[in-house]
């Protein structure tokens, strides 16, 4: 039997498409061409959303789309589902937990409540984690544990809940370690390349084999997670259906080369810990307390004895106001502590990169312009004013929105221009202009030349704001630039000079209030207490004795002490390789070069090949060389996977707009049960193609428009109304595949989704957060704190199917089989919460409450009456045979009834 | 909810199964009943179609062509069998017994610092039955049925290390996370069992352990994980959730599930076209079979005693191999497509793994095996079932012909040869295909490579291994990969 091993000859079965072949390395492909002539690489379009007929049914733009093409079947969008559904679709959807069993807060509607909820960040982070093929075993014959990968999931789980811009999330689980190396939810991101199978026992004959498998892992669950693309097809010969030579897959792979597991100890803040920790809390609690008791008790008075004599006004006429009650937020970590001159210190861990959003409540008829100076200060090195290492800053891109007050969001965005600097670090990429341009990561504002100077940078507003009364300004500042480089000592002031001067004299917008509302003594004693509690905000700002205690709170808040160091599995190079059974035999972990093997062979090598990124998707002319920077002088790691990441995410010149649309995809999928491509981890040619690729691209283009964030992009499709239609199916509609979407997809829930409501309904649910999982099936956690191993996979959630974690799934099925209704019927744990949940039934009917808090609604009249029947006769029966219980054990009968039903199983 | 993974199998006709023939469909469900999980009211009710067929994967399916075998049972003889101490007679070891083996690379088996000369067999071998075969005398029983048999002596596989290897023998590739050969076949043919699963693995119930790689090798990798094995536990409920909450009885069981039905009903009357809710209703009905159909299956209590003696379960030594067997035959008699049953545990001593003390190490398995499987053999031939049943006894490889040093000395792993047979299901008895090198230490002639092997399987129960396809990643993937011939030679 002669075989020609690792060659596919089926795969040549196809012909369909050939052409894309018919060139190869000899003669150049045509990239351009290849590109444009397939949905998923071409450039994003953005395309106009059509015109309907049924124009009283478009809630937002997603409807024009789905619409359209039913319109065109003769066909519409279902009725609108009614509010119980909506409500519980809403739930599972955003939580996988029922209506009733998570806590919302009070006053926000209830997707925003619901995604504001930690259960939102568990409830997705599956989702992934079966895309990552996350485990915490190494699988194969001893499938040791990794007891320290479960972090992994946690990063997940908790980037989500903060909304992390998918870009980002993708970066950081490539390369988090050489992007954000003391960040550690960076470091934790990393465990996703990690996360594959590994044979711990191996012979000498399989060391290299086993590299290139576990580096085939890498590349290819890359490739499914954020390209849609099956790169491992090319391992063993040029790619059949996709343009991936097997010399430009060494090349992809080459980029993992010297990427191992390891277990390193990281700080990781935790919200309490060890002694210290409370030390801190203890003396942060005392520090409030002084604070509010000076607050409560010194400050009225010392109030009323400045407005006794209030300073006369002695700035004149100035040309800017100064924001020293604007509230400062960092996303990363940093803290920013008042100073009498308006200003702020910023102290706190240095984020490699920072986001800031800072809100000023303004009372300015008339702004024109936003002024940021950079002061310095000797908190910084070389006194700043940036808190870089060498006192520089670099400010990527600056945002502002202005609102009026009251209103729902951030507001409109507010155009800026003319954008002025008393000094810039050169004319391109590091010039104020390069603030407000197109590229909102790579350059920005910076001041290296003149450091230990304070600077400032004027931007105007294309158009005057005008508000009557107050208004809200939202100022975001993005310090991407370069690792750390965030300005030190910010002061905000804005003007409404037609033409303010870069350097003009300015004012505090505090003492303006004030002296607007009691510049003259004894007007105090005219105003109401809830305006003198009011003004009293604006007073402290300028209080010594405030300032001096808010600021002993703001510096120890940046002492805040990190908690012990955690052990974590992560991917990185140049630590010590996770201990591994055949160490004893000299297995090498990793190898410095990575060849080209011929068939995939590893006893055929051929030439040593280094990391670039697939040709298909490098743009505008620009090669691989074009994100590879030479690594930092200090640098632990190659920088070759940051490298990776930047191409992977980069929208103009590398593979982004693939990024969007398959993270798109998913996002569509999780929703409506199919995603608008079907094969979710194929993007190629082999996958199908999307039923809807205006609609595609239209959402890509909204997902970067939002900065890469899901939150925003979920609200949008729940609130369209292809999203709220009724699942009631119609004889004669739709009757395919459910693609066209003529009515809500109705899908049976994961088994973690039922096994966590369950539990939820009965009171039994565990909400604790994160932290290491279990493998006991009778754990009253979420079920996304199964610990999997691989060898010992939890039988409840296999019963419905979920996915070995062995390769990357984009996609579970969804079986009906005897064994799940046989848990139903006779599984412990869920006889266990039928009777905990009988409990919870504290009301005079019982059989009316159960109902509603299984399935949110009442009994029909005629559940209501079988149901009762059933009591009666299951009690006389249970009385008959000598239970002491009979009534309670029928009515637990009946709760396990309710958890059974179609209905409690099924996301209408 | 159907599965967008079925509908591609659909519609691609020619390189896939199709579900969509009503006829067939009718007719394999009249006579066979419904699957495990399977879900076969809704396909009664309605008019069968592409739907249906998504909604019940395991729908019974009709094969590629019409092959002889309908069930298998793989008695996987795991750890890795020595074939020159079993089937594979090397009179030339004999000869060289002692004598240092040139050029043997040190590293082929898994300690490279063992390695010993030559070694003969310790056991004697007698020739057996019309074929005159060559049998190792631990084989007193089996060997009386070596005209059903069809040897392979020249099989070989591509891993020297346990895990890889059994992944290899099962799933054809020696790696893990691919479906086994179990999965495929179950994906191909769907289930003809009426309450039981179509899959069912038992291991070893001695306390010896699973095999290594443990549940990977019956994993239905990226198929659906309703094609995966049901692992009966060795002890106590073969699967979980059979008996009712302890407070209830039949009765209390049955008007709650008649409270079940009732009002799921009330609910399908107003979703009329939502299949699958009628499925979940029936998968009740089928839940509420199986509890005691499953216990009825492997409760041994009504086999005649001259039954149990022939399968030796009065034996100490092989009474669990020999229950093990006989559930077998009663699961097969049930429907249950695809069997295997694991001979000892993890490695070592605990496994036909003997790295020491070869004689000891074999004997004592041949003692738990021998008569049980033979027993096997005769019961399906006397019951005329043994024409649709296909018997498989493979390991993950062979040993090696030189000694692994020690105070008793043992084999190593050897992954360039190993024997195999097959019997009933189609397959022609009394043959030997393929032959080792004189010393048994590669396969020399006819070498059958393990994707020939399963081709081989698969084409006794209909399927061309080509075409029985499943698209994972951009990719339609194959039990045998890319490789693979049937064995013709050996089929009747």
């Amino acid at each position: 039997m002669n075989n020609i091993k690792r060659l596919h000859p089926i795969c040549w079965l196809f012909i369909g498409c050939l052409s894309l072949h018919s060139a190869r390395e000899d003669s150049p492909r045509d990239f351009d061409s290849i590109r444009t002539n397939h949905w998923s690489w071409k450039g994003l379009q953005d395309p106009k959303p059509p015109k309907v007929k049924a124009q009283h049914r478009v809630r937002n733009d997603i409807d024009r789309f789905i619409i359209s093409k039913l319109e065109s079947e003769g066909l519409g969008l279902s009725e609108e589902a009614d509010a119980n559904t909506l409500n519980r679709r809403t739930h599972f959807d955003l939580v996988g937990l029922p209506p009733g069993t998570v806590d919302l807060p009070e006053n926000s509607n209830l997707i925003d409540g619901l995604m504001s909820s930690p259960h939102y960040g568990e409830r997705w982070a599956r989702h992934w984690l079966d895309v990552a093929r996350y485990a915490e075993s190494h699988g194969f014959e001893q499938d040791y544990d990794r007891p320290h990968a479960y972090h992994f999931r946690d990063f997940v789980i908790q980037a989500l809940n903060n909304d992390m811009p998918f870009d980002q999330f993708a970066r950081w689980q490539l390369a988090g370690d050489e992007i954000a190396p003391d960040n550690h939810l960076a470091m934790m991101a990393t465990g996703f390349l990690g996360a594959g199978v590994f044979p711990t026992q191996l012979t000498e004959k399989e060391f290299e084999s086993a590299r290139y498998d576990e580096l085939d892992d890498m590349a290819n669950t890359t490739g499914m997670a954020f390209l849609g693309l099956s790169i491992g097809c090319a391992r063993c010969h040029d790619h059949k259906f996709d343009p991936i030579t097997i010399k430009e897959y060494y090349q992809f792979v080459s980029t993992f080369g010297l990427t191992i597991r390891s277990e390193i100890d990281i700080p990781i803040p935790m919200p309490d810990g060890n002694q210290k920790q409370e030390k801190w809390r203890i003396e942060k609690e005392r520090l409030s307390k002084e604070l509010s008791t000076f607050e409560r008790d010194e400050l009225p008075k010392r109030f009323l004895a400045w407005a006794q004599e209030p300073p006369k006004d002695a700035s004149g006429i100035t040309d800017w106001l100064t924001l020293g009650d604007i509230q400062p937020k960092s996303l990363d970590g940093s803290k920013f502590s008042h100073q009498g001159d308006g200003s702020f210190i910023v102290g706190g861990p240095n984020p490699a990169n920072d986001r800031w959003v800072l809100t000023a409540k303004v009372n300015l008829q008339q702004i024109t312009a936003l002024r940021i100076e950079a002061l310095t200060d000797k908190s910084m090195r070389h006194n700043g004013p940036g808190r870089a290492g060498n006192g520089n800053f670099a400010l990527s891109d600056i945002r502002v929105y202005a609102k009026r007050t009251g209103e729902g969001g951030k507001g409109k965005v507010v155009k800026l221009v003319n954008p002025r600097a008393d000094h810039q670090q050169n004319t391109s990429n590091l010039s104020v202009a390069s603030s407000i341009d197109n590229d909102k990561r790579k350059s920005g504002w910076a001041i290296d030349g003149q450091i230990g100077k304070p600077h400032l940078a004027v931007f105007e507003f294309a158009q005057p704001l005008v508000f009557k009364g107050a208004s809200v300004l939202t100022i975001e500042m993005d310090f991407f630039v370069n690792t750390s480089h965030t300005i030190g000592r910010p002061r905000f002031s804005i003007s409404s000079h037609p033409a303010p001067p870069l350097k003009g004299k300015s004012k505090d917008q505090a003492l303006a209030t004030l002296l607007k509302a009691v510049g003259k003594p004894g007007t105090l004693e005219n105003l109401s207490q809830d305006r003198i509690k009011e003004l009293e905000k604006h007073y402290r700002t300028l209080d010594a004795k405030w300032l001096e205690l808010n600021g002993k709170i703001d510096r120890h808040e940046s002492n805040k002490p990190v908690a012990k160091k955690v052990k974590v599995m992560v991917s990185s190079e140049g630590y010590k390789p996770l201990k591994h059974h055949a160490d004893g035999r000299g297995y090498p972990h990793f190898y410095k070069e990575t060849h080209l093997l011929d068939r995939g062979d590893p006893n055929l090598k051929k030439e040593i090949v280094n990391s670039s990124f697939l040709p298909l998707l490098l743009r505008n002319g620009k090669q691989s060389s074009h994100w590879q920077k030479t690594a930092p002088n200090n640098a632990r790691t190659s920088h070759r996977r940051k490298a990776m990441a930047e191409w992977l995410t980069d929208l103009e010149n590398g593979a982004g707009h693939v990024v969007a649309r398959v993270i798109a995809n998913r996002l569509w999928q999780h929703h409506f049960g199919q995603g608008l491509v079907k094969t979710p981890n194929d993007f190629g040619n082999q996958g199908e193609k999307p039923s809807h690729p205006e609609l595609l691209d239209w959402l890509a283009n909204r997902l970067i428009e939002n900065d890469w964030r899901l939150k925003p992009m979920h609200k949008l499709i729940l609130d369209s109304s292809t999203w709220r239609q009724s699942s009631r199916q119609v004889e004669g509609k739709d009757k395919r595949d459910g693609s066209l979407l003529a009515c809500y997809p109705t899908r049976r829930l994961e088994g973690e989704v039922l096994r966590d409501s369950i539990l939820a309904v009965s009171g039994r649910l565990d909400r604790t957060l994160y932290g290491k999982g279990t493998l006991n099936e009778a754990s009253v956690r979420r079920s996304i704190y199964f610990q999997i191993k691989r060898s010992r996979l939890i039988p409840c959630m296999q019963l419905f199917d979920a996915p070995e974690p062995l390769v990357s799934q984009g996609r579970r099925i969804s079986t009906t089989i005897a064994p799940q209704a046989l848990l139903f019927m006779n599984g412990p744990h869920i006889r266990k919460c039928a009777e905990e949940f009988t409990k919870t039934l504290t009301q005079k009917d019982p059989l009316i409450a159960a109902y509603e808090k299984a399935l949110g609604r009442k009994p029909e009249i005629e559940e209501e009456q079988t149901s009762r029947v059933f009591l009666e006769q299951q009690a006389k029966a249970y009385k008959a045979a000598g239970q002491n219980n009979p009534e309670q054990l029928a009515l637990t009968d009946l709760a396990q009834t309710l958890f059974a039903l179609n209905e409690f199983s099924y996301i209408r | 909810m159907n599965s967008a993974i079925f509908g591609k199998a659909m519609k691609q006709d020619t390189t896939n199964l199709s579900f969509s023939h009503p006829i067939n469909r009718r007719r394999a469900l009249q006579k066979a009943g419904m699957g495990l999980g399977a879900l076969g009211l809704t396909s009664l009710l309605h008019e069968e179609g592409l739907l249906n067929a998504a909604v019940n994967p395991l729908a019974p399916n009709r094969p590629h062509f019409g092959g002889k075998a309908k069930s298998v049972i793989w008695i996987f003889v795991n750890g890795g069998p020595s074939h020159v101490d079993t089937w594979d007679y090397k009179p030339e070891l004999e000869r060289r017994n002692g004598q240092t083996l040139d050029g043997f690379d040190r590293f082929t088996g898994f300690f490279a610092n063992a390695v010993g000369g030559l070694m003969q067999s310790p056991f004697k071998f007698n020739r057996q039955g019309q074929c005159g075969k060559h049998v190792s005398e631990i084989f007193p029983h089996l060997g009386r049925h070596v005209d059903k048999m069809a040897f392979i002596h020249s099989g070989h596989t591509e891993s020297n290390n346990h895990s890889p290897a059994l992944f290899m023998m099962n799933c054809g590739l020696p790696r893990m996370g691919y479906p086994c050969a179990g999965s495929w076949i179950t994906y191909g043919l769907g289930s003809t069992s009426r309450d039981l699963p179509s899959f069912v693995v038992m291991s070893d119930p001695l306390g010896r352990g699973l095999p290594k790689g443990h549940a990977a090798n019956w994993g239905a990798g990226f198929l659906p994980s309703v094609f995966q094995g049901t692992h009966f536990r060795p002890k106590g409920d073969p699967i979980d959730n059979l008996h009712r909450p302890s407070v209830q009885d039949d009765a209390q069981q049955r008007r709650q599930l008649d409270l079940l039905a009732k009002l799921n009903r009330k609910d399908l009357a107003k979703r009329p076209y939502e299949e699958e809710l009628a499925a979940r209703i029936e998968s009740f009905e089928l839940a509420y079979r199986m509890q005691t159909a499953a216990p009825d299956a492997l409760d041994l209590k009504e086999e005649p005693e001259h039954l149990k003696k022939l399968y030796g379960l009065d034996i100490k030594k092989s009474t669990h191999f020999a229950a093990q067997c006989m559930m077998a035959r009663r699961l097969v008699e049930r429907g249950t497509r695809f069997i295997q049953i694991y001979s000892g545990g993890m490695a070592n001593q605990r496994s036909w793994d003997g790295h020491s003390d070869i004689k000891g190490n074999h004997t004592g398995f041949a003692q738990e095996t021998d008569k049980p499987i033979a027993g096997l053999l005769a019961d399906l031939e006397q019951r005329g079932m043994l024409d649709e049943t296909l018997v498989v006894w493979a390991g993950e490889f062979g040993r090696l012909p030189v000694a692994q040093k020690g105070g008793k000395p043992g084999r190593d792993h050897n992954p360039h040869c190993f024997s195999a047979w097959m019997a009933g299901g189609g397959i022609k008895g009394g043959v030997s295909y393929g032959e080792s090198d004189e010393i048994g230490h590669k396969a020399a002639v006819n070498k059958v490579h393990v994707n020939d092997f399963h081709a081989t399987i698969l084409h006794l129960l209909g399927l061309n291994h080509e075409t029985l396809t499943y698209r994972y990643g951009g990719r339609d993937f194959r039990l045998t990969d890319v490789a693979g011939d049937v064995i013709r030679d050996i089929i009747a």
